[in-house]
């Protein structure tokens, strides 16, 4: 580990820019003993997750058949993947041609948390400069990150690769499978290399990494659900650092080479960010801040106020988000029927008939916005709590706004802002589906069984404020609650997860208008449970202390 | 007549730390009042207790006459407060934070805001991230000296200030005083306190240990005094007011009350002084010499009780 930091400081033009890369990354390893294990065991057991319950669940031929039938259409492309070897199905090309996504999207995830951690947010924490003081190279933190993101890459690959292999899987395809994996998280972790040099803010360049990630996502399901019905802009997958790990064919094809595109794209993005880290100083972003109105806008004046103001930034960028991601989505209705046409009669039968199959589709995209609301909800919270910590929230209690003036504020905005982001993606699929169908009636529909979610996402929100009163540590625990209800309300059926089971979701209970008719009932008590929560919440946060810095 | 703050017998716990451990404090109304004590002595979870951001455990606490946990809102109406450390939005401009935080009060006088950024020559036009912690601390200190409140609790409100800026923060903490202003002022430094206030208060690991004016407090402005005189200078300590005088290899080294430093200066003029240093004494050594323990600046050594 001593090696880098030996290299000669006189070195001509670059002076030791790599000095202390070993003794930081040995230091990084340690600050994330835990962390490093949680990504990467966690990932690998996600997968032991799935595969154990195939193999309980498709004992048979038949059964695997049965589970095959929706992820043949479109929709099943849309959320799995191109599905190759769907057509001689074995129980391993549907694990990885099924799940492997999500398995692929976390790797990127961890990727670029990894490397944003290790770089942007040391330096905006102010770390960086004191490191950098000491006998350590100007490209030292960044390599180290990468080299760090690189280490967890290949464990996570051989873990998962081992994972496949001891469930009795062909090695050859198993290895494929995690290098795959491990190469989605090393192209994330460059692109994050480039995306933590454009802003002094560490959320702002996990932000738009993430969205690099979010198009990936996107682009590859537009171009999987192409490819299904052989027909439309199936390179659009292509395009997609996960579409390159999914068109390796785990078990079907097994080629190497579409992971040469993820390494040339990884190491790409990787010199972008240290070409553009010369140009720019310390601690600053590649664009200089910009001067502001030297005073308040007048509606500035009240927590209400307060609240939209430090939202409103961020609700641009999700409305922008929704509306085009629903508006693609949207838009593939009527080649997604045309698709179904060629289907076999027993999988549209599976799944009620060419009519249902509009509507089931329509509701499903209503309970998927449904969570990405949700997220916007808790993400909300989390960055409520983070104007505490950080020492914002104590000059405005200061003032004359009481404790429930200032949260209830916040959850209003936020509640609304839900409840708007589902309107848009109701607006985006109902268009769409409209215009690629030539049928206006379904953009009512669509609008209305996306937005009937709202209750369930408030009640998300009211948990997650609720814990912010009470207990504001624990406000990442509602990711359990999303997680479980994404889990529960995708796979849940498929996995023939037990009704009660299923019913502890709050997404479970509203029903995917227009595939399903919508339970009054349960708009009404979710929307009370999550004023009863909302409620708490408030009384909760009055009687606690504010958390202060030092 | 109501006393501004009134604190008796608060206790502050932090799980096992014992932040505050039974503080008296009373500070009239119109007075400039200096809370000193090292870091981590317990002055901003004192001043917390006083905005009812924190609850105390026990004992009451009075501001304005009113209960600050449970009269919180209507208080604030009638204070402003500025933080030991400023924190800003990133994205709003410091104009608009004072703006903002002003009219979450109750309002301000536009005027009077534009005075106070001149004085404290503020850039209010630049993004809160991109300001130093000088300019952080000059926005929180606009905003409460551009409002009309009866109280102001600053804590360390200088800590990030230069000394012209500190000069200008003096002269509006007289204004404020002349308006008849309470204003309860915390730092660490005696010196930055002394000039401004009335009276002081002195806490140390959670108890409040001296109270009372400046003059009450005399003994503890002595004057650090080092000097080396051609004449022996022996008589030096039947002065009045010279304490602790010693000699070491030709070093006089004594301390001299405030106000007899000069008898003191031209007895050694007399005696042909060709060296002299003078500083006052820190607060660190004065808690040193009055309570013989290290309170020293670790935070933890301070608040552990």
């Amino acid at each position: 580990m001593t090696t880098a930091s030996v290299l000669p400081a006189r070195n001509g033009l670059a002076p030791g820019g790599l000095t202390g890369t070993g003794k930081l990354l040995v230091f990084m390893l340690r600050r994330d003993r835990v962390r490093f294990f949680g990504w990467t065991l966690g990932l690998a057991l996600l997968m032991t997750y799935f595969s154990s319950a195939m193999g309980a669940l498709a004992e048979t031929e038949e059964d695997l058949e049965s589970f095959a039938g929706f992820a043949r259409t479109p929709a099943g492309a849309m959320f799995g993947g191109p599905g190759f070897g769907f057509d001689a199905l074995t129980v391993e090309r549907f694990l990885v041609g099924e799940y492997g996504l999500y398995l692929l999207t976390g790797a990127g995830l961890m990727g670029l948390l990894t490397v944003v951690r290790h770089t942007r947010a040391e330096e905006r924490a102010g770390r960086t400069e004191l490191i950098r003081a000491n006998v350590v190279g100007r490209h030292a933190q960044l390599t180290a990150a990468l080299l760090l993101a690189t280490l967890m890459a290949t464990v996570t690959a051989l873990l998962i690769a081992a994972v496949m292999i001891g469930g009795g899987y062909d090695t050859t395809g198993s290895l494929v499978f995690g290098a795959g994996a491990g190469a989605c998280a090393l192209a994330f972790a460059g692109t994050a290399a480039a995306t933590v040099q454009m802003s002094a803010q560490p959320r702002a360049a996990a932000g738009t990494a993430g969205a690099v990630l979010g198009a990936a996502f996107a682009l590859r399901a537009l171009g999987d659900m192409a490819h299904v019905q052989q027909s439309g802009p199936s390179w659009l997958s292509w395009l997609s650092p996960i579409g390159w790990s999914q068109q390796t064919a785990p078990y079907t094809l097994d080629r190497w080479w579409p992971l040469l595109l993820s390494l040339a794209f990884a190491a790409a993005t990787a010199a972008l960010g240290y070409a553009t880290s010369m140009r720019r100083d310390l601690g600053a972003g590649l664009f200089p801040p910009r001067h502001g109105a030297p005073r308040a806008a007048p509606w500035l004046n009240s927590p209400l106020a307060l609240a939209f103001r430090l939202h409103g930034p961020g609700l641009v960028g999700w409305s922008a988000a929704v509306l085009l991601g629903s508006g693609a989505y949207g838009s593939f209705t009527q080649p997604l029927l045309d698709g179904l046409e060629d289907a076999p009669g027993e999988v549209v039968t599976l799944l009620g008939g060419a009519d249902n199959l509009l509507d089931g589709y329509l509701g499903t995209m209503g309970l998927m916005w449904a969570f990405v609301a949700g997220t916007h909800a808790v993400l909300a919270v989390q960055s409520l709590r983070n104007e505490e910590t950080e020492g914002r929230t104590e000059p405005v209690l200061a003032t004359a706004v009481g404790r429930r003036a200032l949260l209830g504020g916040h959850l209003t905005v936020v509640g609304l802002s839900t409840l708007w982001l589902l309107l848009l993606a109701g607006l985006g699929d109902g268009i769409g589906a409209a215009a690629s169908t030539g049928d206006a009636g379904l953009l009512g529909e669509t609008v209305l069984g996306h937005v009937a979610h709202a209750p369930a996402v408030w009640l998300v929100l009211a948990l997650a404020a609720l814990l912010y009163g009470a207990a504001p540590g624990a406000v990442p625990l509602v990711w359990a609650v999303l997680a479980y209800g994404l889990f529960a309300g995708f796979f849940g059926p498929l996995l023939e997860l037990p009704e009660v089971a299923q019913s502890v979701s709050p997404f479970a209970h509203i029903g995917e208008y227009p595939a399903e008719t919508l339970s009054v009932a349960s708009l009404a008590v979710l929307t009370a449970l999550a004023a009863l929560c909302t409620a708490a919440a408030l009384a909760a946060f009055r009687r606690r202390d504010v958390v202060t810095q030092a | 007549m109501t006393p501004a703050i009134e604190m008796h017998d608060v206790t502050k716990s932090f799980g096992r730390v014992r932040a505050l451990d039974g503080v008296e404090l009373a500070v009239a109304p119109g007075e400039v009042h200096g809370f000193l004590g090292p870091n981590g002595a317990g002055k901003s979870t004192a001043i917390r207790v006083l905005l009812g951001l924190l609850r105390a455990d026990s004992g009451t606490a009075r501001v304005l006459g009113r209960d600050p946990w449970h009269d919180a809102v209507p208080l604030h109406r009638r204070l402003a407060y500025v933080p030991g450390d400023v924190e800003l939005w990133p994205n709003l401009t410091g104009g608009a934070a004072i703006d903002l935080l002003s009219r979450l009060r109750g309002g301000a006088d536009p005027a009077r805001r534009d005075e106070l950024c001149a004085r404290f020559d503020l850039d209010p036009g630049k993004k809160g991230r991109t300001y130093s912690k000088g300019n952080r601390q000059k926005v929180a200190l606009i905003a409460a000296l551009a409002s009309d409140v009866e109280l102001l609790l600053l804590d360390e409100p200088t800590a990030g200030l230069d000394p012209l800026m500190e000069a200008a923060f003096q002269e509006c903490i007289r204004e404020a005083r002349e308006a008849g202003r309470t204003v309860l002022l915390s730092s660490h430094v005696l010196a930055q306190v002394e000039v401004l206030a009335d009276r002081l208060s002195i806490v140390r690991q959670g108890r409040i240990v001296e109270s009372g004016s400046l003059d009450e407090l005399r003994h503890l402005t002595r004057t650090s005094v080092e000097a080396v005189t051609r004449q022996p200078a022996d008589a030096l300590a039947e002065l009045p007011g010279v304490h602790d005088l010693r000699t070491e290899n030709g070093r006089l080294r004594f301390e001299v009350d405030g106000d007899q430093l000069a008898p003191v200066v031209r007895y050694l003029g007399e005696h042909d002084v060709h060296a002299l240093s003078a500083h006052p004494p820190t607060l660190e050594q004065l808690l040193l010499r009055h309570y013989g323990d290290g309170t020293s600046s670790g935070a933890d050594g301070g608040r552990a009780a």
